[in-house]
């Protein structure tokens, strides 16, 4: 189970890494933490002609706050993130969701914008993004944009990252003091890729209504999802335990093209997305003052 | 053939070799360096067998390219001892039985050793959760985790309460 | 031979600490694929994507064109070897042999077609997907029942048909236990493909001298005396020339104690190539073609008085023997073997079984822990659940009123229970899990929608795998092994033993048999295996036998050179040799312990003073014993207390409590240790694990990320508790224990979750119990 041959580079700048891609396009990789890549190589499912190393670049894990958001380098390892003061006050259901990410010595080396570039169904990262509407700070030999998080996830492992970018920040809107959030998964086994998981984040107006309502899905679609159907059936609304239930119990219908594998099937999943959205958001919403 | 130039230190030694680029960390350490103490159980970062310290923290060898680990500070499973002292973990795992074939033993040791250099008194659960990433067909884990146990009553006693 | 030299003093029964431990503990040990030899090159084999095809063509030529590859071989080029087959002798059982590379036809994902040999394995690799092999699909069958129809494709077409095997035996009255019934039950049970799955996969290193002829061939292997004989037949080497070496075996679990068609290639390779060749395999490799296991289809029927005595059983039992009957006990491994267990520590008069050995295209069955029975212990005991169940009966009341109590007890399929507290075992396990209390606690749950199950497994382990077990179980395989203790000079011990560890710790429990015997420390005790050149003959280790005939072995030998020793001692002293004691290596006249000689100085003597040596006598300190024991079998009683969510069908194990008792105990933490070890694996095998293939043959569980081993957080609290029932017919009293708990834990934890989700479990035939599976049930019962 050894990788098929590549060739290697280990730019010093992100300009140089930059013009490798413009100058090879399709046939070149970019190695972040490489806890997906690689592998991917040594099972010779990806083959990339060329591997461009973004190991030794500066600059792309700081990790500050900035204009109400968190903005986070690409290369910061997921393992920071777990314990970052910063992330724990201003976005802690990402810190949340880091715990259920593979094991300690994964996330020692995995990076947040590998996961979120790689786009796993059933990671995480994705799903935490699109329940925050986080910005991807995309960079290229053309020049920088941003991709909000709702554009970016567009099916299993595809991202809208044209060939020649990269994703050098992330920006994740910090949540207000009082913020409610949940992450739940299910999963086999510990460490396991969730059979369905939910991110919640919820709000609690002056009125004690439910003022914002964001849900996303991961594990059971080609890519995470918003749970619009929850979310609408939860905002301008008291949550109580019989609120939150009916509303939980529309988490289905989000699903368009759902997941299916040896570990569980698309019936099954379908079948526990309310479980776990349901979960969520009561953790949500506790945390919310409901 | 392309051939990377890396320098990285290693159970405390410095290295400079040229790798393929295709290498992994894995085979690099044990094929080029004749540390064969890191094991190769999947090759696809599930068992945790390679596990080797990253400047303390726990990798999986087997999901490192060689490439990727110039200038690195490594510890495997040979440097863990001092001389004829073996580690407080090692010491234990031994006390409780925590090992049979020994084939995972190595990475289960030193994914241990991190655990404690950053929770040095873990309860079961903890400890449970910090293995689970390290596959092991023959113990059933609970002699493992006694040793960890141990080694942590051990290693807080040592610091000298 | 006799059956009371095992003394107990300070070795035996003692919780000793491994003397192995050290080497693992800091990298030193040496596996398989860490022997480096200068000068060794590396294969990768070319296996087979289609589960079923016609070979048409193999192209070489671009693979051999890679620089750095040296060879690459296919079937034609190794026609030389003869294809592998099962040698049991069992009347009826159709042969399928394997060519070593596949020839004309691939059989399953996974088949080895073709092999390159480089430089290193990198190159060894890019080669092989240079190798171009045009394939002919074919349809491919991947469930027994429908290889069993007359329509199904056929596997081995000179065979005209994929049943290998098929008979009935009826032993007792069994029309009349059916028709005296009061109530006769069925069930159905399809028992999960699963795998040893050891974290050190397969490997081998074979090295060849030119000039001497001779063959060194290193294999992580539990058996390196049989292999040496197969390799020596196979390759025509005389046997004399040919040294296999088993180092340091990172697990087998019986997947390497067979032989295989790459071992065989491998060892060829070395022979032809003049440079030592090494295969490592990987773990895609030994998920798709290292052996599989457990899976039966098993149908039982019961004959039940209305108090809940069983009268009668039957059973068809249905091995899924994958493509080839496989060379160890072919494809009746499992469904024969289960069929004797079935009745297991019940009393059942009369017994009916049909055995049916089948072809599929996957791959091959061979042995894994407690072959056979942990399919017929699954499917048993959960059947009696449910009937007890459906009594009306708790299901511990159901098993205590069918329990066999008086011992030795011959079965009606012919095993000679020796010994055993079944009835002792299961109530000491109820009791250490609180059973009534959970009972209750179950009640008042359930009020509160919550599922809480208890499972029972009470189980008899036949061990010891000698020849008059073997033949109890239905193999007719003879067996033979042998020990040879040494005192060297200095008065240091080695001990060499046919059998070898890959796990097991015998370098310190043998040491602990002739440490007791000989009167010396165990540091003064050095234990040696799987090098041929330096142990004796046998069979290897497996079917928890090397405690009793590695203990009974070393014993025997032990013995005599004890009575050498105090031989050549008594002449030095003086003294009657039955005057004599040996403690912590001294030789002592009792009750004079001034009078005393180290071991040291005895053996010193043996060898190099002549006035100690006695006429017709053999002054060399050093003996050699065969053992081939008398059957004996263990027994325990595994319970297991779990939760399901009935929202999501998972399963939480709370806690697991395992009695057992395989006699005397030469080392209780080792005990410990292998039935702990041995449970995991079967809470892998109730609820993670299966090898699936889709109805084309494709593998669709190649990794270990579709195959899911559990880890530590899926193995709950393990409160193992011993017994001890000496064995009257072994020496010492010792009994077999590594596999008791995977022949009984899958139906303790299975019976748990079925049991919590009560009379959802019904719908279930199949195995594992995932979250879907689970889940399923109980939505067809309306319960979630």
């Amino acid at each position: 189970m050894k990788p098929a041959a590549f060739a290697y580079e280990r730019p010093g700048t992100l300009g140089e890494a930059l013009e490798a891609l413009a100058r090879h396009g399709s046939d070149a990789q970019p190695l972040a933490g490489g806890q997906s890549l690689v592998p991917m190589l040594s099972l010779r499912l990806a083959r990339p002609a060329l591997l461009v190393d973004l190991g030794r670049l500066a600059g792309l894990d700081e990790l500050v706050v900035r204009n109400g958001a968190v903005e986070i380098g690409a290369m910061v390892r997921q393992r920071r993130l777990e314990r970052d003061p910063l992330v724990a006050q201003h976005v802690p259901v990402l810190a949340a969701a880091t715990r259920y990410v593979g094991h300690p010595s994964i996330r020692n080396r995995g990076t947040l914008g590998g996961s979120l570039a790689h786009a796993d169904p059933s990671a995480e990262y994705p799903a935490v993004a699109l329940a925050v509407d986080a910005e991807m700070v995309v960079r290229s030999a053309r020049g920088e944009r941003t991709i909000p998080a709702r554009d970016f996830f567009l099916g299993p492992f595809t991202t809208a990252l044209a060939e020649d970018e990269l994703l050098v920040a992330i920006r994740f809107p910090a949540l207000p003091a009082g913020a409610g959030w949940g992450v739940e998964e299910i999963a086999r086994r510990h460490g396991d890729f969730a059979l369905a998981g939910a991110v919640a984040v919820l709000e609690r107006g002056p009125d004690g209504t439910c003022s914002r309502a964001s849900v996303a899905l991961f594990g059971v679609a080609t890519r995470p999802l918003r749970a619009t159907a929850v979310e609408q059936a939860l905002v301008g609304r008291v949550l109580d335990n019989v609120t939150l239930r009916e509303a939980a119990a529309l988490a289905a219908d989000a699903i368009d093209e759902p997941l299916s594998d040896v570990h569980g099937s698309a019936t099954y999943r379908r079948q526990v997305t309310p479980v776990v959205v349901r979960r969520a958001i009561e953790a949500a919403a506790a945390r919310a003052g409901f | 053939m392309q051939r990377v130039p890396i320098t990285l230190t290693v159970n405390g030694r410095s290295i400079s070799a040229e790798v393929e680029a295709r290498m992994t960390l894995a085979d690099f350490l044990r094929e080029q360096l004749g540390l064969t103490g890191t094991k190769l159980g999947c090759e696809h970062g599930v068992c945790g067998s390679c596990t080797v310290l990253w400047d303390g923290a726990a990798v999986r060898s087997c999901l490192v390219l060689a490439a990727q680990a110039d200038g690195a500070n490594l510890t495997t499973i040979e440097g863990l001892a001092t001389g004829e002292a073996m580690h407080p973990v090692q010491q234990a795992f031994w006390e409780h039985h925590g090992l049979q074939c020994g084939f995972c033993t190595p990475g289960m040791v030193l994914t241990a050793v991190a655990l404690l250099e950053e929770n040095p008194a873990p309860s079961e659960e903890e400890i449970r959760e910090a293995l689970s990433g390290n596959l092991c067909r023959c113990t059933g884990y609970q002699n493992i985790v006694r040793a960890v146990r141990a080694a942590a009553e051990q290693m807080q006693a040592g610091r000298g309460s | 031979m006799t059956l009371q030299i095992l003394p107990r003093g300070k070795w035996v029964g003692a919780r000793v600490k491994r003397v192995e431990d050290p080497r693992f503990l800091t990298g030193e040990a040496r596996y398989l694929a860490d022997i480096q030899i200068p000068g060794t090159v590396h294969a990768a084999f070319v296996r087979s994507p289609y589960g079923h095809a016609r070979i048409r063509r193999i192209e070489t030529s671009a693979a051999e064109a890679l620089p750095g590859v040296i060879a690459v071989y296919t079937a034609e080029d190794v026609a030389a070897l003869p294809p592998l087959a099962s040698g049991l002798p069992i009347e009826g059982l159709k042969p399928t042999p394997q060519s070593v590379l596949a020839k004309d036809k691939v059989r399953f994902v996974g088949e080895a077609v073709a092999v390159v040999v480089a430089e290193n394995r990198y190159i060894a690799e890019d080669a092989a997907e240079l190798v171009e092999v045009e394939y002919e699909p074919l349809p491919a069958v991947t469930h027994a029942e429908r290889a069993m129809a007359a329509d199904a494709p056929i596997l081995h077409e000179d065979l005209g048909t994929n049943v290998v095997y098929q008979k009935v035996t009826t032993l007792g009255d069994v029309e009349g236990a059916f028709a005296q019934a009061d109530r006769v039950f069925r069930r159905r049970f399809h028992t999960n493909r699963f795998v040893a799955s050891p974290m050190e996969t397969r490997g081998c290193l074979s090295v060849y001298e030119r000039a001497s002829g001779q063959l060194t061939f290193y294999s992580s292997t539990q058996m390196p005396h049989m292999l040496r004989l197969f390799l020596s037949l196979f390759l025509g080497i005389p046997e004399h020339k040919v040294r296999v070496i088993s180092p340091e075996v990172g697990g087998g679990f019986g997947q390497k104690m067979t032989i295989y068609p790459e071992e065989v290639v491998i060892a060829y390779l070395g022979k032809v190539l003049g440079r030592p060749v090494k295969w490592v395999e990987d773990r895609w490799e030994n998920l798709a073609a290292a052996t599989h296991a457990k899976e039966q289809i098993i149908e039982l029927e019961a004959a039940v008085r209305a108090d809940g005595k069983v009268l009668g059983m039957k059973a068809r039992l249905i091995g899924d023997g994958g493509a080839y009957s496989f060379n160890t006990a072919s494809a009746l491994i499992e469904p024969l073997a289960a069929a004797g267990i079935v009745p297991g520590v019940y009393d059942i008069a009369a017994y009916q079984h049909e055995v049916i050995a089948v072809c599929t295209n996957k791959a091959p069955v061979g042995a894994f822990r407690a072959v056979g029975w942990t399919a017929a212990q699954t499917a048993r005991e959960l059947f009696f659940d449910e009937i007890a169940r459906e009594l009306g009966l708790d299901p511990a009341e159901f098993r205590r009123r069918n329990l066999i109590s008086e011992f030795p007890h011959t079965t009606v399929t012919g095993m000679v229970y020796d010994s055993g507290s079944y009835r002792e075992s299961l109530e000491r396990a109820l009791q250490l899990v609180g059973y009534d209390e959970l009972r209750r606690r179950q009640a008042e749950l359930r009020q509160q929608g919550r599922y809480l199950g208890i499972g029972i497994s009470l189980y008899v382990e036949p061990t010891a795998w000698g020849s008059e077990i073997a033949l109890q179980a239905g193999f007719p395989f003879p067996s033979h092994d042998n020990a040879t203790v040494t005192i060297d000079p200095t008065g240091k011990v080695r001990v060499a033993v046919s059998v070898h560890s890959h796990g097991q710790g015998h370098e310190t429990t043998l040491a602990q048999v002739a440490a007791e015997i000989l009167g010396v420390s165990i540091d003064d005790v050095i234990v040696e295996h799987g090098d041929t050149e330096r142990a004796p003959w046998g069979m290897g280790t497996y079917a928890s036998r090397s405690a009793v005939i590695g203990g009974g072995m070393v014993a025997l030998a032990a013995q005599e050179v004890r009575e050498k020793v105090l031989r050549v001692a008594s002449r030095l002293l003086e003294v009657a040799p039955e005057d004599l004691e040996i403690q912590d290596g001294t030789v002592f006249v009792r009750g004079a312990p001034d009078r005393s000689l180290s071991m040291f100085q005895v053996a010193f003597a043996a060898y190099l003073d002549g006035r100690v040596r006695a006429e017709g006598e053999e002054p060399l300190l050093s003996a050699t014993k065969f053992y081939d024991p008398r059957a004996t079998y263990s027994n325990g009683c595994i319970v297991t207390v779990c939760e399901v969510d009935g929202e999501t069908g998972l399963v939480r194990l709370d806690k697991i409590v395992a009695v057992e008792d395989c006699g005397t105990m030469l080392n209780p933490m080792i005990v410990e240790g292998q039935v702990m070890g041995a449970i995991a694996q079967g809470i892998g095998g109730a609820l993670y694990e299966a090898m699936v293939y889709d109805e084309n043959g494709q593998l669709l569980t190649d990794s270990f990320v579709t195959y899911a081993l559990p880890t530590a957080t899926e193995v709950p609290e393990l409160v193992i508790d011993h017994l001890e029932t000496p064995s009257p017919v072994t020496i010492g009293g010792i009994k077999g224990i590594g596999e008791g708990g995977l022949l009984a834990s899958p139906a303790s934890v299975a019976g748990a979750v079925l049991d919590a989700i009560w009379p959802a479990g019904r719908a279930i035939e199949e195995l594992p119990l995932t979250p879907e599976r689970v889940l399923g049930a109980l939505q067809k019962q309306g319960g979630a």
